[in-house]
């Protein structure tokens, strides 16, 4: 196996894997499923995408038990190592349950799950995910029901000095989301998440083609 | 021995009538054993069985044709779309459960459709919903509209597949029975088989996959063959709880064990559960089975033979498996975390033994309850129609619309539903459920696969052969808007109790309006679904023959297609707006209220407007389009205005023709530098030119004047304005 796949990581109940699959095959890059169950070799892997859907059912808390199943004790060592990961949508959840990425994923407000267009506002120019976008606004699609960011006063500041935020929403808040927050970064910048989901606007059919820069 | 007034309780327990019974003694040769009522009961069920409609429903089959594989004794035909591209749909009602307990009601009828298509080896890439809802104002109402949109998005999104499309009608004949009918699309990929139900080979291994059987859903078919009382609510223990973690596991599994050949045959338990799977299995196949109902796993260990042959668990499965692959068959559901467990096995013989703890507790032919169910010629007469007027100056028309008018249920927007629903995941769509016609991208071909419902209530309660004939014309017509030629076609038909000699009468109208309109159209009915006792306290629904229609675009040009089908609102200020008509029926209000119409239906006058249609959009110059809904051309207009552009009328036209509902007529937006190229292509044809878009107006062609700005409020508003509980 060569350095250059991307691991899919594939949890029982994620269904965009699939669908992340072929984003990363029309990039010409190559995808390579990573089972929930089994640790990988880190050294395989140019970067890692968690994919969205409902994995484990969302039992307990979205994302709470994927955090704690056997592949992410590889993904911890991946990201500490400095190798970059991308949450979408469930796999951000995942993340932040993971203690990867700082906050918490909480119910929408108005306790819905919304699936819409939105508008967002690249705050900080990530150098793994997204590098070279057309332009900081972006439009992409979310569909999600606890996509509502949220974190304590303290981190919340801290993630600001750090220029953690990554991504906000413009105009319109879909979820009620501190400080309209769409997207986070680790501090290091190389552990990424966001709720939009990049890989569903990447072909001019599709509606749009502003994901079609995160990979 | 039992008395008489016990036997009459028993028959009542069951829902087995005294001639049933008498015809069950008679293929028996014996009376029925302990065991064998409830499987009769179920088995014999109108849900199960069809016995009052079968009769009729047998005219679908004269539909099919040369595109229809496999189309005989498994859930739906399979449509050959060419390129080695298949697919299977089917639609099915779960209105008890939904009036009953709308969350979970809505959410296994989702399941349920789901395990239908996947169960025959194609993947399931997208959901359609339609809903009957009663008047916003009766009891409950709020509560169920809420409920059944959270259980169709809790089921549909968990699991993956986008639900694309759908309709919502309000109608106070729901009022004590909405309607929450569902449909699912799967596909064959090139290379990928069709899977089969009936169960093979001697020898071969009966394995259970999937949740645990429990009591939820016992006698759930006969449930749903019965009206409702008073005592509905006490019914609430019958409503079975489904788990779309379960069910995505099962879909995952199922499609990579059909896949890698492991198994014979399979076949989802829905309906009366264990027995309907294996004993509809075993007939098919003409073998016989062998069930140890003690190696099936429950999750009450109180359960009894009964209950585990008729509880409606969620999320099961029953396969036929040759010995040698077990370990490999076990192995892949491991993976995924389910259990697969050998219960039976293939026997030569036609019969079905039921073992329990070492006792034969029967064993039958399961062709007495598959095959030889009673079938019913319930009484009814021929269809006459009855509100059809004599001149069209009987009818009368709608006032013209208001804009306030906009936020009443019947037209404004309907987003505070279908936001709720993932339009998108499986990166097939192309159109979500914000537009009249859903449109996905074939993966292999990159052709366009359009998906519309439709039957609409007012029409159908005006007259069930015209409504019946629009249930399929009008979203095929809708389709046809968007440059989609419609290819196959799936019923959901609810209708109230069929010993009324009304409601059988409208039956049987609609279903031969249903095969008409579909031999017209060549677009064969490939599966269906009937629900009867639509009844509460002695009050009927309006008939509502719900229709699923699927389309498809171009084969030459597939992809530039994508980018050029047309928009639902007016696009550029400056581009004539058209008006394309066959009108032949006329729909309005005569003197004493009721709706009636004038004009006969021309079938193939209808076919061809489709065609002519389907080719002008093709064309490549009509950048936004609509089928005039109910509420003439004005409203139509209003409708389409609600985007981002409004309109403006460049002649007048008479009130009547403005405000009258007319089958059929559309309206088409053309880029205004392709206008030579539009009128050459339309040439011979109905086409009108009769306005322009312009921004922020909405001047209509029998002089009203609407506040633009003031009407997109009003509709924007959507049904947040009149059920509490939608966010």
């Amino acid at each position: 196996m060569s350095k250059s796949s991307i691991g899919i990581v594939r949890f029982p109940g994620s269904n965009c894997d699939r669908d992340v699959f072929s984003f990363v095959e029309a990039k010409n890059m190559t995808p390579q499923f990573l089972w929930h169950l089994d640790q990988f070799d880190v050294n395989s892997y140019q970067a890692l995408i968690l994919p969205g859907g409902f994995s484990y059912g969302d039992y307990l808390r979205s994302g709470a038990l994927s955090a704690r199943s056997p592949v992410m004790k590889s993904v911890r060592e991946f990201a500490n190592r400095g190798g970059p990961v991308l949450g979408i949508c469930n796999g951000f959840q995942v993340l932040t349950e993971a203690g990867l990425l700082p906050g918490a994923l909480v119910k929408n407000e108005g306790l819905r799950f919304v699936d819409d267009w939105v508008e967002l506002e690249i705050q900080q120019r990530n150098p793994f995910w997204c590098k070279a976008p057309a332009k900081p606004q972006l439009r992409l699609p979310i569909a999600h029901g606890d996509g509502r960011y949220y974190a304590p006063a303290d981190e919340v500041k801290k993630i600001q000095d750090q220029g953690q935020i990554w991504l906000k929403y413009r105009h319109y808040n879909p979820n009620g989301s501190l400080l309209n927050i769409a997207g986070v970064t680790n501090q290091k910048k190389n552990v990424a998440g966001l709720m939009p989901h990049p890989e569903r606007a990447i072909f001019d059919w599709m509606g749009g083609t502003d994901g079609w820069s995160f990979l | 021995m039992m008395t008489n007034t016990e036997h009459v309780q028993k028959l009542k327990h069951y829902r087995i009538s005294a001639d049933e019974y008498e015809l069950i003694k008679k293929l028996l040769g014996r009376e029925p054993k302990p065991i064998e009522w409830p499987l009769f009961s179920a088995l014999w069920s109108e849900h199960c069985s069809y016995k009052s409609t079968r009769v009729h429903l047998k005219k679908f089959a004269q539909t099919l044709n040369a595109s229809v594989l496999n189309a005989t004794g498994e859930n739906a035909g399979v449509v050959d779309l060419g390129h080695d591209e298949r697919i299977v749909f089917k639609m099915e009602s779960h209105n008890h459960p939904s009036f009953i307990e709308p969350y979970q009601g809505a959410a296994t009828g989702v399941g349920g459709i789901l395990r239908d298509i996947f169960t025959m080896g194609a993947k399931p890439i997208a959901l359609a919903d339609y809903l009957c809802f009663g008047s916003v104002s009766a009891p409950r109402m709020g509560f169920l509209v809420d409920g059944v949109v959270r259980g169709i998005a809790g089921y549909g999104n968990s699991v993956g597949v986008p639900t694309v499309t759908g309709q919502t009608n309000f109608d106070s004949s729901y009022d004590k029975n909405i309607l929450v009918n569902a449909m699912a699309v799967g596909l064959l990929r090139p290379g990928e088989k069709v899977a089969l139900s009936a169960a093979k080979g001697p020898g071969n291994l009966v394995v259970y996959v999937g949740a645990k059987t429990g009591k939820d859903g016992v006698h759930g078919a006969a449930m749903a063959s019965e009206a409702f009382d008073e005592n509905s609510e006490a019914k609430k223990p019958n409503v079975q709880i489904g788990d779309p973690y379960f069910e995505k596991l099962l879909i995952e599994s199922c499609l990579e064990v059909l896949q890698q050949d492991l198994v014979v045959s399979i076949q989802d338990m829905g309906a009366a559960g264990l027995t309907s799977s294996s004993f509809e299995m075993a007939s098919k196949g003409e073998v016989g089975m062998r069930i140890n109902l003690d190696s099936v796993p429950v999750r009450d260990s109180s359960i009894q033979p009964e209950e585990i042959l008729l509880s409606e668990s969620q999320e099961r499965m029953l396969l036929i498996c040759e010995p040698p692959k077990l370990p490999a068959l076990k192995k892949l559901y491991e993976k995924w975390g389910l259990d697969a467990v050998v219960i039976g096995e293939v026997l030569a013989e036609r019969k079905v033994e039921l073992w329990w703890r070492g006792d034969l507790l029967t064993s039958i032919d399961p062709h007495l309850l598959v095959e030889n169910a009673p079938m019913y010629e319930r009484k009814f007469n021929a269809w006459s129609a009855k509100n059809k007027m004599a001149k069209l100056s009987d009818l009368k028309f709608s006032a013209p619309l208001k804009t306030e008018s906009l936020a009443l249920p019947q037209h404004t927007s309907r987003q505070s539903i279908y936001r709720q629903y993932d339009q998108r995941v499986g990166l097939n769509t192309v159109r979500g459920a914000e537009h009249d016609v859903a449109v996905l991208r074939l993966p292999d071909s990159g052709r366009a696969l359009g998906i519309s419902v439709g039957c609409r209530t007012e029409i159908m309660r005006m007259d069930a052969r015209i409504g019946a004939l629009d249930a399929v014309f009008y979203p095929a017509l809708q389709m046809a808007c968007k440059g989609i030629k419609t290819i196959a076609l799936t019923d959901c038909l609810n209708f109230g109790n069929p010993e009324k000699i009304e409601i059988m009468s409208e039956f049987v109208a609609s279903v031969e309006a249903i095969k008409e309109a579909s031999l017209a159209l060549e677009a064969p009915v490939i599966s269906g679904n009937v629900s009867c006792y639509n009844e509460t306290m002695g009050e009927n629904i309006v008939s509502t023959p719900a229709m699923g229609l699927v389309g498809l675009g171009p084969d030459a040009g597939a992809q530039k297609f994508l980018g050029l089908i047309p928009m639902d609102h007016f696009q550029s200020a400056g581009n004539p707006v058209y008006l394309v008509s066959c009108a032949k029926v006329w729909v309005g209000a005569p003197a004493n209220g009721a709706r009636g119409f004038f004009g006969d239906e021309d079938l193939p006058m209808w076919k061809k407007f489709a065609e002519d249609l389907t080719r002008l959009i093709r064309g490549g110059s009509v950048v936004s389009s609509q089928m005039q809904s109910l509420g003439g051309l004005g409203t139509a207009l209003v409708k389409m205005s609600l985007g981002e552009q409004g309109y403006e009328s460049s002649c007048l036209i008479p009130e009547t023709e403005v405000w009258g509902d007319i089958l059929y007529q559309a309206i088409l937006e053309v880029r205004h530098t392709e206008v030579a190229q539009f009128e050459s292509l339309a040439k011979g044809l109905a086409v009108k030119k009769i306005g322009e878009v312009k921004t922020g107006v909405l001047k209509l062609n029998d002089g009203t004047n609407l506040n633009w700005s003031e009407a997109r409020k009003f509709y924007q508003q959507g049904l947040r304005g009149t059920i509490e509980n939608l966010a």
